[in-house]
């Protein structure tokens, strides 16, 4: 069967290794089985990703999972008509500190090793020390505003009553980070993978917690489309969602995860060694040089485990409400003037779609049931 | 004018250069550069960024002008698209203009003109704009004190725009300040 569409559907992604669905159903042929001629586009910003998907020169995309509501709002973007149609990922980023902060940190605290996840207060204290001692604010990396990453960060700082300023957030790319780490112009920073193994395994970095142990399975990417081009072929877009539905679900297993970090450390993907990409897609969060690794299982969530009874197997991808409430709140907290109440439930609505999943839904069992 | 240039082709950066010699563009060339590129902007303080679309560091660019770090510059963007419709659309963003193709030494000034001249528009319809917010929010300011004069001082309408009015003309202050200063003294009373 051949879903009608203009040949090939242009899907751009970001080199991370929640870029999983997207690459395996890719390289496994999962689109071709939906009738979909999919050609992926890795994409150097989140900026100009979403340019070019608001502009059609990307059909769809994987997007960090606020930036959709921020373009709603009239935050991000020009348009004002990102959907998501559905989840793609749970979980998956990191903090990684520079070993210069670590021993800074046991220094303040009176440690011989840091605990993990690092509990939020030992910085408090470093950060103390650090006024006391007239040295400058720690500088920590983010990759965007409208990121979980960020949300994440200033959730972390919170549970300790550190104020977001009373450090020094600066944005860039994850490509630079582990770089910036390295020459000390950064402290430290928050990203997905495989940014923090990359510095473990550099020896430059410690991943001293990962997002799981700040917010748990909540949406981190998200497919991304516009809703003037669903309008357009509806069909065509629950096929692809039927399709990273499959490929979530082919997620599932570990063995597989295996040979999905085998495929993603290619060159044209991730271009990155196996034993880098490998660790996190196996449920394994690489904290320090030489020290054991945290068993982290749901460190990348793309569907879910056990299949909780009332929701099965699509719980994970399905954009619901409730993960649109939690990353509006988180939203509003920071930007309280463009994420009004008084528009919140029509900007979520219009934005998270679990009526276009539910129909891909339909589609997926159609195919499955072949 | 100053413009900082982020652009990894060292050959398609050395030609800008060379046509914007002796304009009144004074260019700083930088490779995508991370963290570098925020001391370059914090130093040098440039008035215009030209960026090529492709280069990781736009997301840098983006952040610090969500969180208002950097005044508004117009940041202009080559890109290899021909698709002039869709180059067309996006340049309606009014802060990016996208430029087509290889940035064709000869058009770059020209080009640089018209994303200076849509820039400061731009701008000019954002302060246009922020003016007409504060007055309608003044004249809401005005309508409040006037109500609570009515309620609380059994002025009629008349009469209280009138006390206004004179209070603002002997003062030499602003019928809205006025209006703030009648509300925050009315306020305390019963």
């Amino acid at each position: 069967m051949k879903i009608h569409h203009n040949t090939p559907l242009k899907v751009g992604f970001v080199k991370l290794t929640d870029a999983a669905p997207y690459i395996v159903a890719k390289e496994l042929g999962i689109y071709e089985k939906f009738g979909l001629q999919v050609e992926l586009l890795a994409q150097n910003s989140w900026s100009t990703l979403r340019d070019k998907l608001e502009m059609g020169l990307l059909d769809a995309a994987q997007m960090l999972a606020p930036m959709p509501l921020a373009n709603q709002v009239g935050m991000s973007g020009n348009r004002k008509d990102i959907i998501i149609p559905m989840i793609t990922s749970q979980n998956g980023n990191g903090v990684t500190l520079s070993k210069r902060l670590c021993e800074e940190i046991k220094l303040a605290n009176d440690l011989t090793k840091i605990p993990f996840p690092m509990p939020a207060k030992l910085l408090k204290k470093t950060l103390e020390r650090r006024i006391k001692d007239k040295h400058p604010k720690l500088k920590i990396a983010c990759v965007f505003p409208f990121s979980c990453h960020y949300l994440q960060l200033i959730d972390y700082l919170h549970v300790a009553k550190i104020d977001i300023d009373e450090i020094e957030c600066v944005f860039m790319p994850p490509t630079s980070m582990a770089i910036s780490l390295e020459s000390g112009d950064i402290d430290g920073f928050c990203a997905g993978g495989p940014y923090n193994a990359k510095s473990v395994r550099n020896d430059t970095g410690v991943t001293v917690l990962t997002s799981y142990d700040i917010w748990q399975d909540r949406a981190e990417k998200v497919l991304a489309i516009t809703q003037c081009e669903y309008d357009k072929t509806p069909e065509v877009f629950q096929h692809l969602c039927a399709a990273l539905i499959e490929a979530c679900q082919w997620l599932k297993e570990v063995p597989n995860r295996f040979e999905a970090a085998r495929i993603m450390s290619r060159d044209q993907y991730l271009d990155t060694k196996i034993d880098i990409v490998a660790p996190s897609l196996l449920g394994s969060c690489l904290t320090e040089e030489g020290q054991s690794p945290r068993h982290l299982p749901h460190y990348n969530r793309f569907s879910s485990i056990f299949s909780a009874a009332d929701d099965g197997p699509y719980a994970v991808n399905r954009p619901t409400f409730d993960q649109a409430e939690w990353l509006y709140g988180k939203l509003q907290h920071v930007w309280p003037h463009a994420f009004e109440n008084k528009i919140a439930e029509q900007v979520m609505k219009q934005c998270f779609r679990p009526d276009i999943f539910a129909k891909a839904i339909t589609t997926h069992k159609k195919h499955i049931n072949k | 004018m100053n413009i900082l240039l982020i652009d990894d082709n060292q050959n398609r950066a050395q030609a800008i250069q060379q046509a914007l010699k002796g304009s009144q563009y004074s260019i700083t060339h930088l490779v995508s550069a991370g963290s570098s590129l925020l001391r370059e902007v914090d130093i040098a303080k440039p008035d215009m960024i030209v960026i090529d679309i492709e280069s990781p560091d736009r997301d840098i660019l983006e952040s610090l002008h969500t969180l208002n770090q950097i005044n508004p510059k117009p940041i202009v963007m080559f890109t290899e698209t021909q698709d002039s419709q869709i180059i067309k659309r996006s340049i309606k963003s009014g802060v990016s203009a996208y430029v087509t193709g290889d940035a064709d030494p000869n058009r770059v000034r020209a080009i640089l003109d018209a994303a200076v001249a849509r820039f400061e528009e731009f701008q000019d319809l954002k302060s246009e704009l922020k003016s007409t917010q504060n007055q309608l929010g003044a004249r809401k300011t005005i309508e409040k004190a006037k109500r609570m004069l009515i309620e609380k001082q059994g002025l009629d309408e008349d009469a209280a725009y009138k006390a206004m009015r004179k209070m603002a003309m002997d003062s030499g202050q602003k019928l809205e300040q006025v209006a703030t200063n009648i509300m925050n003294m009315l306020k305390n009373l019963p």
